[in-house]
């Protein structure tokens, strides 16, 4: 009936896959490689000179004679042509591979699958049994195995399959784990399927790729297997393999004679076979489970910048930092670059809270990581200047700005759990910011100081001495604030530091912060997706759209006489306390992505007031006086 | 607490698996032909008094186990049997006692040949481990740092090149070398250097092992190299490297003391994991190189059909490999003090 449809499937699915893998080096000649190698066992009777060593008129010719034009890779201890006896060994290797693997994998699958998906005492049952057979070695067993059996093919495939499944059951196992709880799954289960349906149709599909590329793996090491099996004497000694070809070789003087051709060409073979499945097998992971391959040590882009006339700023005494018309790109390779920063500017006085306010995925922590040159490594300023107290930081040295770096401008990070180092202390890590940027702090003061520091947030002297894991969601961001406060910088960048954080939690750091700023005279940059965090203690507002800058102005203007239709729809969002009857609206629909912003003004898809120009030009920032600035058409017009 | 009752699990768990090991090899030497307890008695000059002695020794006159008379399956024995007065109950006791049968090859007893030859191995893996695990955490701590640079793809299809070499072939290739560069080929000490000052005893075993720890590094590096390159790749994506980054420490001091612990700590894992392999490479070495370790003595005994000698080493391998194991295990609990609430 509906037979075509799946297998239409397939096909699609297997046509995109092999698009991605055709783009795959490394994959692709592991693939070319184990493919040569097919062929010339599946046609070695044409390919080798001389009969396969199981006919009489095999002996050719003098014993280790060199290579030579009759004899390409030279005779061996029998005086047998190597060259005959290495393509017909390839189907050994082959065989021994494939056969072994495919019971291996079998076994492997359907332990993995079943340990996964049943769970509970069956589970912990099986994976106890697995780690048993994999922490026994398994060579010396399969040679006490076969030593004690019969050394023929058919055992070695036997043996080499019965030890190999272990590893295979371990990843099939903990991939069905991640599989069984995804929704489809659960959904199957509600609606009544049985476990048979559920793991053939949901689970099996999903735990495919991992199964073939353990797949290759576990050929590989069957032919590696076998190989030392024959090496060792236990190989069949009626099919001439490589690793036999090896045994005899060494075993019967090659090496006194100096006979290099009997000992090299068989081991090349396997180095050749093992070596394209490994290839294959990368190139197939990389295809089937991509990972980013990036890093946060990786070398920033250098910052470029249309040479432009700038403007000139007046720095007043109390300006700490100047952030002036910034532009961050992220660049892709085979993509054109996606804008995820434009045009940024804005001004922090000493002393002064700022708040920088939008959706996620509005560029807000882009904004902020590319102030110190923390972007990933993608990301790069391509405009725009960075003046902290007259020093433009987006083109100092490395060296330069490490000396700014928390000494001057610390930042404490959203959800502080992974921000802190799991297996070092908290005390510790503070201590660290300390001796790295203030090398004449007495040695034996800085517990001290990092006591006092934790005091000043709230947290016991003793638990300095703890683990970030032994710390609750709230005293890991005070910690982090803590660590923050540690060389006492000008300025403090606050990520979103009360996100994911209860309400009463929140409320704690948020006066922690503000109490800090008016003790200390600390300039901070308080970013968040809440405009009610923002009223109660920011001085100014900043709010990010798409990446550009919607309305910058003082709180109070923004609440109250807002311009921009983001700023207005973001301040309906929030509860106000003096009308409660008001209807809270949200905004409907997602910022844009960054690789997709719309032509006209970023906001345009979802703005309540949208006009036909605001589809086909992007508004330009339009200074309103008194530091009100808004990107919006209608301002112009009201202007 | 937590911590006790974790370790007294992973204590339990390999005796557990010591257990196994011995009912596996019990019943592998019972049932498949070449039992040395069985194979003795079969020879035809032995007395019978000898026979009956070597019955006695081995259980040989009493029931495999309980309910099981003979290895016949289908044949159903007494239940009621004293299970101290079974054959695998005699067969165990014998283990711990160190009885592990008397070669046929040379007479000696089993546990004699092995105990000396034991330490040769754990002196080849041993020498070789830390070479190839020094060498790899250092190539991966470069790959991952120059992650995506012509450095790292060399240093990753390089780890997959020497992966993917048979042992026992780079062994030999390394023997061709050697044996053109005057380096010796065979065995643990030059005949006759007994006699030598230790100091020159001690040179002479060194310039014995240069070429079986050379093998056993090559071949086990790149493993390394990957593992730790993507461990530390890990580690290096991770928000607190980030938070490193803006503390204005440098790279060498990110990488030294906030990456590294945390990458190596997956790494104690995998080498404990990778023991039961390694043991896999040293008999291919030992092969090739005629050293007189545990693998050397399995290829022997392999030879010469010496079941005793061949029982044993499998046993004690065994035995090392998961005792090894515990002891990587527990250096991971210490390391890291995360272990301690889970």
């Amino acid at each position: 009936m509906n037979s075509s449809e799946p297998k239409q499937q397939w096909l699609i699915r297997l046509q995109s896959f092999w698009q991605t893998f055709s783009k795959n080096r490394i994959g692709l000649v592991g693939l070319a490689m184990l493919a040569l190698l097919i062929l010339m066992a599946i046609f070695a009777p044409l390919i080798a000179p001389y009969t396969s060593s199981s006919s009489a008129e095999f002996q050719v010719g003098d014993i280790y004679n060199p290579p030579s034009a009759s004899h390409w890779f030279g005779t061996d201890d029998a005086g047998q042509d190597i060259f005959s006896n290495f393509v017909f060994g390839a189907r050994i290797s082959l065989i021994v591979g494939f056969f072994a693997a495919f019971i291996s994998i079998i076994i492997g699958g359907v332990l993995g699958l079943v340990a996964g998906f049943l769970g509970g005492r069956w589970e912990n049952l099986l994976m106890r049994f697995t780690d048993t057979m994999l922490v026994i070695p398994d060579l010396p067993l399969m040679v006490v195995i076969i030593a004690l059996t019969k050394p023929s093919l058919l055992n070695i495939i036997f043996v080499i399959g019965l030890l190999g499944w272990t590893t295979t059951a371990r990843v099939v196992r903990s991939q069905t784990l991640a599989v069984k709880s995804r929704k489809f799954v659960l959904r199957a289960r509600a609606v009544g399927a049985g476990n048979a349906h559920i793991i053939s149709r949901h689970i099996l599909p999903l735990v495919m790729p991992i199964l073939v590329v353990q797949a290759v793996l576990v050929v590989s090491l069957a032919i590696l297997n076998e190989s030392a099996l024959s090496f060792l004497g236990l190989g069949d000694p009626t099919v001439l393999s490589w690793g036999q070809m090896l045994n005899y070789a060494f075993g019967r003087g090659a090496m006194s004679i100096g006979a290099w051709w009997a000992l090299f060409f068989p081991g090349f073979g396997i180095v050749w076979v093992v070596l394209g499945l490994t290839l294959l097998g990368q190139g197939l992971e990389q295809v089937l489970n991509p990972r980013l391959d990036t890093h946060h040590l990786m070398p920033g882009r250098p910052t470029v910048r249309k040479d432009r006339v700038e403007a000139q700023t007046k720095f007043t005494k109390e300006t700490v930092l100047e952030v002036q018309n910034l532009s961050i790109n992220y660049i892709n390779e085979g993509k054109p670059p996606a804008r995820a920063v434009e045009n940024v500017s804005f001004t922090l006085n000493a002393g002064e809270l700022i708040g920088l306010v939008g959706e996620s995925g509005c560029g807000k922590t882009t904004l902020m990581l590319s102030l110190l040159r923390l972007l990933p490594s993608a990301g790069q300023i391509v405009d725009g200047r960075v003046f902290f107290n007259g020093e433009d930081l987006t083109t100092i040295s490395d060296e330069e700005l490490n000396k700014i770096r928390w000494k001057e401008i610390s930042i404490v990070f959203q959800g502080a759990m992974n921000a802190l180092n799991p297996v070092r202390t908290v005390g510790d890590q503070i201590a660290e910011a300390i001796t790295r940027h203030m090398p004449d702090f007495p040695k034996d003061k800085i517990q001290a100081r990092v006591i006092e520091l934790l005091d000043l947030v709230g947290i016991a002297a003793d638990h300095r001495e703890h683990f970030p894991h032994q710390y609750s969601g709230g005293m890991r961001q005070r910690a982090m604030i803590a660590m923050a406060l540690a060389c006492n910088p000008q300025v403090i960048i606050a990520d979103e530091p009360t996100t994911a954080l209860d309400v009463m939690i929140q409320a704690q750091i948020l006066e922690l912060l503000d109490s800090l700023r008016k003790k200390l005279g600390l300039a901070i940059i308080f970013v968040t997706h809440d405009l009610g965090v923002v009223a109660e203690i920011c001085d100014k507002v900043l709010v990010m759209y798409g990446g550009v800058t919607a309305e910058y102005a003082e709180v109070d203007t923004i609440y109250n006489e807002p311009r921009h239709p983001y700023t207005q729809e973001l301040i309906k969002a929030f509860p106000d306390l003096t009308k409660p009857k008001k209807k809270l609206t949200s905004i409907p629909g997602y910022p844009p992505r960054l690789d997709n912003l719309p032509v006209g003004c970023r906001f345009a898809p979802r703005c309540p007031a949208v006009f036909a120009r605001c589809h086909t030009e992007q508004p330009i920032l339009h200074n309103l006086g008194n530091s009100h600035i808004a990107s919006c058409h209608l301002v112009e017009a009201s202007k | 607490m937590n911590r006790t009752r974790a370790l007294l699990k992973k204590i339990a768990w390999s005796a557990f698996t010591v257990l196994f090991v011995i009912i596996l090899n019990f019943f592998l030497f019972r049932i498949l032909p070449g039992d040395p307890a069985r194979a003795g008695i079969r020879d035809p000059r032995l007395k019978k008094e000898a026979v009956e002695m070597l019955r006695v020794r081995f259980g040989l006159d009493k029931p495999v186990i309980n309910c099981f008379e003979s290895l016949n399956p289908i044949k159903v024995g007494s239940c009621a049997v004293n299970p101290l007065d079974t054959q695998f109950f005699i067969y165990t006791r014998n283990l711990f006692q160190g009885e592990l049968g008397i070669s046929y090859h040379t007479n000696r007893p089993v546990a004699d040949i092995l105990a000396e030859r034991l330490w040769n191995t754990v002196l080849l893996i041993g020498a070789g481990q830390i070479l190839s695990i020094i060498i790899g955490v250092v190539f991966g701590i470069f790959a991952a740092w120059k992650a995506r640079t012509s450095v790292d793809y060399s240093a990753v299809i390089a780890s997959l090149l020497v992966w993917s070499l048979p042992t026992f072939w780079l062994a030999i290739l390394l023997l061709f070398w050697g044996s053109n560069n005057g380096l010796p080929l065979a065995g643990k000490s030059t005949p006759g250097s007994s006699s030598l000052p230790l100091i020159q005893q001690w040179v002479d075993i060194a310039r014995h092992m240069l070429l079986p720890t050379l093998t056993y590094t090559i071949v086990y590096m790149g493993e390394y190299t990957l593992i730790m390159r993507s461990s530390l790749m890990d580690v290096l994506s991770e928000d607190y490297i980030l938070t490193a980054k803006a503390k204005g420490l440098s790279t060498f001091q990110i990488l030294k003391d906030h990456a590294l612990k945390n990458a190596m700590l997956p790494l104690v894992t995998v080498i404990a994991i990778n023991l039961g392999f390694t043991v896999a490479g040293a008999i291919q070495i030992e092969a090739v190189f005629s050293w007189p370790g545990l693998g050397g003595a399995i290829v022997e005994a392999l030879g010469r059909r010496d079941f005793p000698v061949l029982q044993g080493a499998f046993l004690l391998i065994a035995v090392t490999v998961i005792f090894a194991n515990l002891l990587a295990d527990l250096t991971y609990s210490y390391l890291d003090p995360r272990v301690k609430v889970d």
